[in-house]
């Protein structure tokens, strides 16, 4: 087994596999705290050495996977400003958007905490403030469902359309109608910046949700 | 005490909408523990009567609760509203306190056990220093000590490593038993005499003895594997919250987690990371099994060359090696070699049906550096169902390396030389002839 150097290291892949990873665990959370889907799908994993819930339903696993996986490309170039998770009502309106705002930090550096154990109590941070958000929301009205939606920069999407990352699995340009909320109410959740990356979790929801 | 302490309390609560438990708080405000379980209750209390915003609750009982006929010694953390009901259920109820005050409705316990995690984690050199669990016995080790210990390899200290990494599940009920003597020990004692204080020991010796960041919420928790073991005063840590065994799952996921982690460190960037564990895995037991001197191997050894004999002399040896790998690997046993072996005792008699690899005189035409076309005969694994071959092929004349088998072929490539032009016993032609010719 080599051991990498650390101008082996690639940045952007280290950085795309971590908040990938983080970004599962966080939208199966989201899932789970904002009920969008009955807690009897979920069950306890573990994740950065703290429980966490998880679904167990291979559907929507193997969903939240794929999108990820293409997420992980544009995370890696540096193209995806944002990540949001956006849970709709009925009409497929949005409720309320879980946004995660991702940014290269001002000093990208190999720092000294190469076992990133900085980075994950900064994310274990995120997760508890998830689990505690439905203090600071409204609760959603039932039969909601959710969605993924990524906000790039600049024109990463062109190449997106033209390379399919996974097959059968197409990404398209979101509706008007699925990104507008009128009047949104802005809640603050966490800020992380770290060596390798600065992240800003933050919901907005819709001033009535019923 | 003065009053400050309520107005910290609101602030963390209300301002930052953090969950305040009640170790947490005294790690944070540097007060002990029975005073911060008071400062939580005063504090609830307060707010209570104001009436302003809603406040969750949840405390911890202990007590004594008869199941199935069994009195066991039970500790809980029950939501507010399921209090009064969890009270009137148990025959003697020992302690009840505050554990943690917030503004959410939690869904599930995890909060709770990261809010402690992390301030456990930062004071990890004093994490007891403000708990009401004293042991006179319990003294840090000085170096000379731990000089002297380590010259005579301490089984305790494998214990705790094995447990704060990603552990195997067969060490984990292991180490889990020197803390399960102790809280036996602590069961037996009078309960009425085990006020906050003796719960408070006993988590915390937990602590001590394993030494390792692990919670006394996990390390409560996993006592049902130490059930395993069977006592009828055993103590019985649950939450009320989720009935979920967090040990048993946590282990599930520790063959999943561990690759994330290892990436981590290693930072190769791999999409199938479950998967990739399997192939090293396979690799590692491959590599094992030729080196791993522990009898039951040789027993096996002896046994296949056995049956083997009577079709060939000296390459049987080749034949043994790789035949295990890929035994193993197309019966998918679990990871540990002496499981594997175990399991191949036992399976003997249907070996003859099995499909094995075996090693073929094959010819390979390639070009060489001098740009030469060569032609080489080398023996190459291949698989094949014994009940189709009685005739094997012996003497390799060239032997292409192999990652797997490496070791056995250095050895065996001086036999093959020396014997090289006494094999006679092919049904092939062989070649031998061609190269003494040189």
């Amino acid at each position: 087994m080599t051991t990498l150097t650390r101008q082996d290291l690639n940045f952007g892949q280290v950085v795309a596999d971590l908040l990938c990873e983080f970004l599962e665990v966080a939208v199966h959370l989201i899932l789970f705290v904002r009920e969008v889907y009955p807690s009897g799908i979920f069950t306890k994993r573990q994740k950065y050495n703290v429980p966490v819930q998880m679904s167990c339903h291979p559907e929507l696993n193997q969903y939240i996977q794929d999108t990820l996986h293409c997420v992980k490309p544009l995370i890696e170039k540096n193209d995806a400003e944002k990540v949001a998770v956006v849970i709709m009502d009925k009409e497929q309106h949005p409720v309320e958007r879980f946004v995660f705002e991702i940014s290269q930090p001002p000093l990208l550096s190999v720092s000294s905490d190469t076992l990133l154990t900085h980075v994950e109590q900064l994310l274990r941070a995120f997760l508890l403030k998830i689990s505690v958000c439905d203090a600071v929301l409204n609760s959603n009205p039932p039969g909601c469902s959710f969605t993924v939606l990524v906000h790039t920069r600049e024109a990463a999407t062109r190449n997106m359309e033209k390379v399919q990352v996974i097959k059968d699995f197409p990404w398209i340009v979101a509706d008007e109608q699925e990104v507008h909320m009128p009047e949104p109410r802005l809640v603050p959740l966490k800020t992380m910046t770290s060596d390798i990356v600065k992240m800003q979790l933050y919901v907005e929801e819709r001033a009535q949700k019923t | 005490m003065d009053e400050l302490y309520l107005d910290n309390i609101d602030e963390y609560v209300n301002d930052h909408n953090k969950i305040v438990t009640y170790k947490w708080l005294s790690l944070t405000l540097g007060v002990h523990v029975n005073t911060a379980k008071q400062m939580l209750f005063h504090y609830l209390d307060h707010k209570r009567k104001e009436s302003s915003a809603p406040l969750h609750a949840t405390y911890l009982v202990t007590g004594k609760l008869v199941e199935n006929g069994n009195t066991c010694h039970k500790v809980s953390v029950v939501r507010e509203e399921q209090l009064e009901d969890f009270k009137s259920k148990m025959s003697l109820t020992v302690s009840v306190h505050v554990y943690s005050v917030q503004k959410a409705a939690l869904k599930d316990s995890g909060p709770l056990y990261i809010v402690d995690y992390d301030a456990v984690k930062d004071n990890l050199n004093s994490c007891s220093r403000y708990s009401a669990i004293k042991c006179a016995d319990a003294v840090p080790v000085s170096p000379a000590d731990v000089r002297r210990a380590s010259d005579a390899p301490d089984p305790h200290q494998n214990k705790a490593t094995s447990v704060n990494g990603h552990g195997n599940l067969t060490s984990k009920p292991a180490s889990k038993l020197p803390p399960k003597g102790i809280m036996g020990m602590f069961a037996s004692k009078a309960a009425p005499k085990n006020q906050d204080p003796g719960k408070e020991i006993k988590v915390e010796q937990k602590e001590d003895t394993t030494g390792d960041v692990s919670k006394s919420k996990p390390a409560a928790k996993s006592n049902p594997l130490s059930n395993f073991f069977g006592s009828q005063a055993t103590k019985r840590s649950e939450k009320t919250m989720k009935e979920e065994v967090t040990s048993s799952s946590s282990v599930e996921m520790k063959p999943a987690t561990s690759p994330p982690e290892k990436k981590v460190k290693e930072t190769q960037p791999k999409e199938a990371k479950v998967k990739e564990t399997q192939p090293k895995e396979a690799k590692q037991e491959a590599r094992r099994c030729p080196a791993s001197d522990s009898e039951e191997e040789m027993v096996d050894k002896k046994k296949r060359r056995r049956i083997k004999k009577p079709q060939s002399d000296s390459s049987d040896n080749d034949d043994v090696i790789p035949d295990s790998p890929k035994q193993q690997e197309m019966r998918k046993l679990p990871p540990t070699p002496e499981r594997l072996l175990k399991e191949k005792i036992v399976s003997q008699p249907n070996e003859c049906k099995r499909r094995k690899r075996r090693r073929v005189m094959k010819s390979r035409t390639f070009m060489d550096e001098e740009g030469c076309m060569v032609t080489e005969k080398g023996y190459e694994s291949e698989s094949y169902s014994e009940s189709e071959d009685h005739t094997q092929s012996s003497k390799p004349a060239n032997v292409p390396a192999k990652a797997v088998m490496s070791k056995r072929e250095d050895e065996k490539k001086a036999q093959k030389k020396m014997s090289a032009t006494t094999n006679k016993g092919t049904k092939q032609a062989s070649i031998m002839g061609f190269f003494q010719k040189k």
